[in-house]
């Protein structure tokens, strides 16, 4: 089932924050560079355009811009290096990709389940300690 | 550049000295000039400029809608991207969709050294040249 690498083997930890931080860069171009190959899979070019997706891209690596330990960065590219194969060998569907990477944060608000129930309700479901 | 080129001329003391002086400055001038030529619209003929106006052109527009500038953002050649607000990530987005727009794969090493927008676009134009 799997197409990619049966053994894929993880790379050796960063010796430091440098070396971090070139992979992190090698990883930003890899996923930059496979834009094109996403916009065929899943016919998304009516909905977004390279630029903008890249924008998204540049969001979600500002998110943890904030890390400065190595062996964190190292697991965060690991995370992200799964998602972007799992996204490029089409295990994933084209609402998955649009829910996550092409509406923007205000839009999709995850609440369309959840419309008209009151603020009880809703911290109710996410949890006691709200 | 001929005014450059008389005063050396005048510095040459002895007969054969100032000839062959004479001789090395005008072969000098004559590339200084040739140089010029070719850069078209550089008067600094020591620079080598190579990238063509409509290059500079399309990175300037590229780096402002990447950066979100005003349109009254000054964009000359020299301005680096750091000064305009760029961070690293940044500067490495603004890479990426200089490959997009010209069609161009920029690799490892050339990546680091690309700090201002002439530079940008002058490895832009060798890569354009070599595909082609």
């Amino acid at each position: 089932m799997a197409s990619t690498v049966k053994y894929v083997r993880v790379p050796p930890p960063s010796a430091n924050i440098a070396e971090a931080r070139k992979r992190v860069f090698e990883f930003f171009k890899t996923a930059c560079r496979s834009i094109p190959t996403i916009m065929e899979i899943y016919t998304l070019d009516d909905v977004v355009t390279p630029t903008k997706l890249r924008s998204t891209i540049t969001s979600e690596f500002r998110k943890n811009a904030h890390v400065t330990n190595p062996q964190v960065i190292d697991m965060l590219l690991i995370k992200g290096t799964e998602e972007l194969s799992n996204i490029v060998e089409h295990a994933k569907q084209r609402h998955h990709i649009i829910g996550q990477y092409v509406l923007s944060r205000e839009d999709s608000n995850q609440e369309t389940k959840d419309e008209g129930t009151s603020d009880f309700l809703k911290s109710f479901y996410k949890g006691n300690y709200v | 550049m001929a005014s450059v080129s008389a005063t050396c001329i005048g510095f040459g003391t002895s007969f054969e000295l100032s000839v062959r002086a004479r001789s090395q400055r005008i072969g000098k001038s004559w590339s200084l000039v040739s140089w010029g030529r070719s850069s078209g619209f550089r008067t600094s003929g020591l620079q080598i400029c190579a990238a063509k106006p409509e290059t500079l052109e399309k990175v300037n527009g590229i780096v402002r809608k990447q950066l979100a500038l005003s349109p009254e953002t000054e964009l000359t050649p020299q301005t680096k991207f750091t000064e305009l607000g760029a961070d690293s990530l940044d500067t490495v987005e603004i890479v990426m969709g200089l490959e997009e727009e010209f069609d161009i794969s920029v690799e490892e090493e050339n990546s680091e050294n690309i700090t201002t927008i002439q530079e940008a676009a002058d490895l832009i134009d060798k890569l354009v040249d070599k595909k082609a």
